[in-house]
């Protein structure tokens, strides 16, 4: 094989680390990014579950790395599809991947971190999300934290506040039947920021279940409960409407008392799930061998030890590019994908 | 006398095929309008004697003969239909003439019609009445012949008659097609080595025999002869005896409908009855409802269209997923060339499969007197002439509730709000899941509500409801919009005006309210009045269904995202810059498959609303 290079698309987390794994192995590898700058949806978030640590610690830790290691970024740089090979020995098999008006970036192998979408809460319309003023997303109030600003649109300190899980995961109605996995810990992480800034509101939490799969993550649903006072109200929020003195009425069922109720809030906070990302349909069909779930995320060739292989020879997976994941199992995903890409390349110059 | 007999050994086949066929649809038919309710018998009476029995006769004459609606659809494919019906006809109608002709007023038994050329070789057979009939009859072969021809064609490339698919046979199918296809080749045979022995017949058979006396050895040809009437006696034998339990029971069945259609009998929406029979039976299994399914074209569900519904619920082995597996939308109904009610029977059938004792789903929810508890209707606080029904769609899209508000204010109306009075769901989406008693508990306690309110119109934005209102509901006195005919009165009052803009906007039928309630032009006229209206290539009777239809029980995300999708593509062929829709649910639907911004008819016409300060 001519070339050593493998290029890494998107600068996210799992990217950075496929990056910097590959250049500690001695390889050349190339991060082609869409946004400005290297982090990817990291650079949004405030402190991160279960241990919150400072996003940005994490970020910048990643980036001085890259730096340091010398790893070649390309910012701006769109991919349009994975590169195939014409004539010879390989012919129709991948070597590259294919950036804006065609140009092509050859390369030994391609690790796809491209990451995922998140999901549209204008497509819950019950819910009011840019409909009424004082809905937010956990997006916004990520940024909102970032930004030392947690207020209503008035300015004023929330009173009354109502997380509601599953916006946009395990929901027929909208198409996304899987389960985002990490909105029920960063809500409950959230409603803990919020109950520091706010110690008098009171801070409720409609959800279906609380599934809290990771470490110390149980441990931070319990103090949530016990000592941050936030109430959990097992119901899924049906609707959102107005009321005359401008709050949110929302309506849902208690489950466990068996009881529909109303509620009037000043603030409502939607815990918005992970889609896959739109572009994956594009890649998919740009290689024989790439396929996508039902839920439109990337197939990994098996859920084991193919889990970061696809279908296609020397094209690798990390990341949310194929399931909704938490930021460490990112990172992990990137160490492996760059290993197995390395070990590709590696056959390939005995051949 | 002519010293005639009409009598041959293998006229049996054909005896025996004919009387189990007139027996078996004689029972069939009387067994079935025995079982109609006594309001159909009723109807059946007062429409015998009108109007409606000349409408239908002159019905039976262009569908059942000629295919008019076939031929609309596809011609290659009427010109098949109408060559077996309308040249199968004539040929028995011109060939008792031709005995009438030859014979005068004496008495000829059936089989004396049908091998007339194999008893009557002792005729002189020149022109009678002037008439060549020998000519006529072989024109009349050669018709049909064409078209079975054209059969063969279609069974081995469907996709050359227009088709992109085609109907899976049965058994008792193949036989009766097999049969079919040998009937007309077999006559011409038959009638040919006759013709070909007594120098006899016109240009095809006369033809055909003057080239098979010279091939055929003469001591062969009566042996010859006589086999391929055999021949031809078997084929019609068989054919008859398969025919009431194939596929070509529709050829008489679609008669019978016809006329009970016209004299005003109806498949009940959401229970299974009587009538239904002569719907299932008169199903040729054309396969023109499976090309408009969009189930099929853009979802990848094949095989649960409404023609192979029609075949597994006649041959009683419907499934459960069969009988959810549809939009009902529509689309395959107004493509029907026997103008079958699909949606109807595929309802109805849920309901009986639902329905069964060990599937109550219910029974926890109703009290002790077998009634649901639903809670009685409470006294409304405030009087109105004008009551609005949002739904429970339009409750979970404010914005579309945000938009009415305004518009009922701008136009001074004065609303009552039945929702907020405890108005429950319409009912709709129990009664197409088939749960048609849950449906009737809340149908009963939303029109007392809106009977003891004394409201004299009532004004839906949910097409689902308004459909419902207006098939199953009675609200005498009551007068029943929705809003975007409510939208066109304000405008043509002058009770609300509109300002002009000049954005392109396209426009999305929902099934419910074009092809569900005939309702076209209003939402049109109103957003013509606002800006540029792009048509999308199927529209109006045609337009596509969003993909999340509440009657779709049993179809996953994945062919939803796909049919949304294509929808999506379709509006964004028109090269608008907004979708309108008049319907929530299609409002959400549409939102999940382009990119573009999907609008409510109402949102529409909140933001063109025209203020004292504009009209300055």
């Amino acid at each position: 094989m001519s070339s050593k290079r493998i290029v890494v698309i998107g600068g996210g987390p799992a990217g950075m680390q496929a990056a910097l794994s590959l250049a500690a192995g001695g390889l050349k590898p190339v991060i082609v990014e869409r946004a400005g700058e290297l982090g990817g949806k990291l650079k949004e978030w405030h402190r991160l579950f279960p241990s919150m640590t400072e996003a940005n610690e994490v970020l910048t830790r990643l980036t001085g790395e890259i730096a340091e290691a010398g790893v070649e970024v390309m910012l701006h740089t769109e991919v349009e599809g994975i590169a195939l090979g014409e004539g010879g020995a390989h012919d129709g098999a991948p070597n590259g991947v294919v950036l804006a008006e065609g140009k092509k970036l050859p390369a030994g192998a391609v690790i796809v971190a491209s990451g995922f979408d998140i999901f549209d809460a204008r497509q819950k319309e019950e819910y009011g999300y840019h409909v009424y003023d004082n809905v937010f997303t956990t997006v916004d109030i990520e940024r909102m934290l970032n930004g030392d600003k947690v207020a209503l649109s008035d300015g004023t300190a929330p009173r009354r506040i109502a997380f509601v899980h599953c916006v946009g995961s395990r929901d027929e109605k909208v198409n996304q039947r899987h389960c985002s996995k990490v909105c029920c810990i960063t809500a409950v992480k959230q409603a803990m920021e919020l109950r520091e800034r706010f110690p008098e509101a009171e801070i409720y939490s409609f959800y279906m279940d609380i599934r809290m799969f990771g470490p110390g993550y149980e441990e931070l649903y319990q103090q949530a409960q016990q000592e941050s006072h936030i109430n959990f109200i097992r119901g899924r929020v049906s609707e959102a409407s107005p009321t005359i003195d401008g709050r949110i009425q929302i309506k849902a069922e208690d489950t466990l008392v068996g009881r529909p109720l109303k509620m009037s809030v000043d603030m409502v906070v939607l815990a918005v799930g992970m889609k896959a990302a739109a572009g994956n349909e594009k890649l998919a069909a740009s290689c024989d061998g790439l396929s996508l779930a039902p839920s439109g995320f990337l197939a990994p060739r098996d859920m084991f030890t193919g889990c970061v292989s696809s279908g296609a020879a020397g094209v690798f997976y990390a990341g949310t590019a194929t399931a909704p994941k938490t930021i460490g199992e990112c990172i992990a995903e990137g160490a492996m994908a760059a290993q197995r890409a390395a070990e590709y390349l590696k056959s390939g110059a005995k051949r | 006398m002519d010293g005639l007999t009409f009598y041959s050994g293998f006229v049996v086949p054909f005896i025996v095929g004919t009387s189990v066929l007139f027996a078996v649809i004689v029972y069939k038919y009387v067994r079935w309008f025995a079982r109609l309710p006594r309001r159909d018998k009723l109807s059946v009476r007062r429409g015998m004697f009108s109007g409606a029995t000349v409408a239908a006769a002159w019905e039976c004459l262009m569908e059942s003969l000629l295919h008019r609606r076939i031929w609309r659809v596809n011609p290659a494919l009427g010109y098949m239909h109408t060559s077996f019906a309308l040249g199968w006809f004539l040929l028995i109608a011109v060939g008792w003439i031709e005995t009438v002709a030859y014979l005068g007023g004496r008495f000829v038994p059936l089989q004396g019609h049908i091998f007339f050329k194999y008893f009557t070789t002792e005729l002189q057979h020149g022109p009678r009445w002037g008439v060549n009939f020998e000519a006529v009859m072989d024109l009349l072969l050669l018709y049909v012949l064409s078209g079975v021809a054209l059969a063969l064609f279609k069974r081995l490339r469907s996709r050359a008659m227009g088709m992109r698919r085609t109907t899976q046979l049965r058994m008792g199918d193949r036989v009766a097609m097999a049969s079919l296809w040998f009937i007309f080749p077999m006559r011409l045979l038959a009638e040919s080595f006759t013709s070909g022995i007594h120098g006899s017949g016109g240009f095809l058979t006369g033809g055909l025999g003057g080239v098979l006396a010279t091939v055929v050895p003469a001591g062969v040809m009566p042996i010859a002869e006589l086999g391929a009437w055999w021949g031809y006696s078997i084929a019609l034998g068989v054919f008859f005896v398969s025919m009431p339990f194939s596929r070509y029971m529709h050829i008489f069945t679609e008669i019978p409908l016809i006329f009970l259609r016209r004299w005003g009998v109806r498949g009940e929406v959401g229970r299974e009855k009587s009538f239904d029979h002569f719907q299932l039976e008169a199903c040729s299994r054309c396969g023109i409802c499976i090309d408009p399914c969009q189930m099929q074209r853009d979802g990848g569900m094949t095989g649960v269209q409404s023609v192979y519904f029609i075949r597994d619920r006649r041959y009683n082995r419907l499934s459960r997923r069969m009988a959810d597996s549809c939009m009902a939308c529509g689309r395959c109904e107004a493509k029907c060339p026997v103008g079958l009610e699909l949606d109807t029977l595929r309802v109805g059938s849920r309901y009986t499969l639902n329905n069964t004792p060990s599937n109550d789903r219910w029974a926890y929810a109703r009290g002790g007197n077998g009634r649901s508890d639903i809670a009685g209707a409470s006294l409304p606080s405030e009087t109105a002439q004008v009551g609005y029904f949002a739904g429970c769609m339009t409750l979970l899209s404010p914005r579309i509730l945000r938009a009415m508000e305004s518009v009922f204010a701008a136009a001074g109306e004065d609303v009552w709000w039945a929702d907020r009075e405890g108005g429950v769901c319409c009912g709709r989406p129990m009664k197409l899941a088939g749960e048609v008693d849950a449906a009737r508990d809340m149908m009963k306690l939303n029109e007392e509500l809106f009977r003891r309110h004394g409201i004299t119109t009532l004004v839906t934005s949910c097409p689902i409801c308004l459909r419902v209102f207006r098939e199953d509901y009675s609200l005498r006195g009551i007068e029943v919009l929705h809003h975007s005919e409510y939208f066109q009165r304000l405008v043509a009052g002058g009770r609300i005006s509109l300002k002009a803009g000049s954005e392109r906007l396209t426009y999305h039928d929902p099934c419910e309210l074009g092809r569900g309630c005939g309702i076209y032009d209003e939402p049109r006229e109103v957003l013509r009045a606002v800006g540029e209206l792009a048509e999308p290539s199927e529209t109006r009777e045609e337009a596509l269904c969003c993909g999340s239809s509440i009657a779709g029980n049993a179809i996953g995300g994945v062919a939803q995202t796909l049919m949304g999708r294509a929808v999506g593509r379709a509006f964004e062929a028109t090269g608008a810059s907004c979708v309108v829709t008049a319907c929530p649910l299609c409002k959400k639907a549409l939102a999940r498959g382009t990119e573009l911004p999907v609008l409510d008819l109402a949102e529409v016409v909140e933001r063109h609303l025209m203020t004292a300060a504009d009209s300055k």
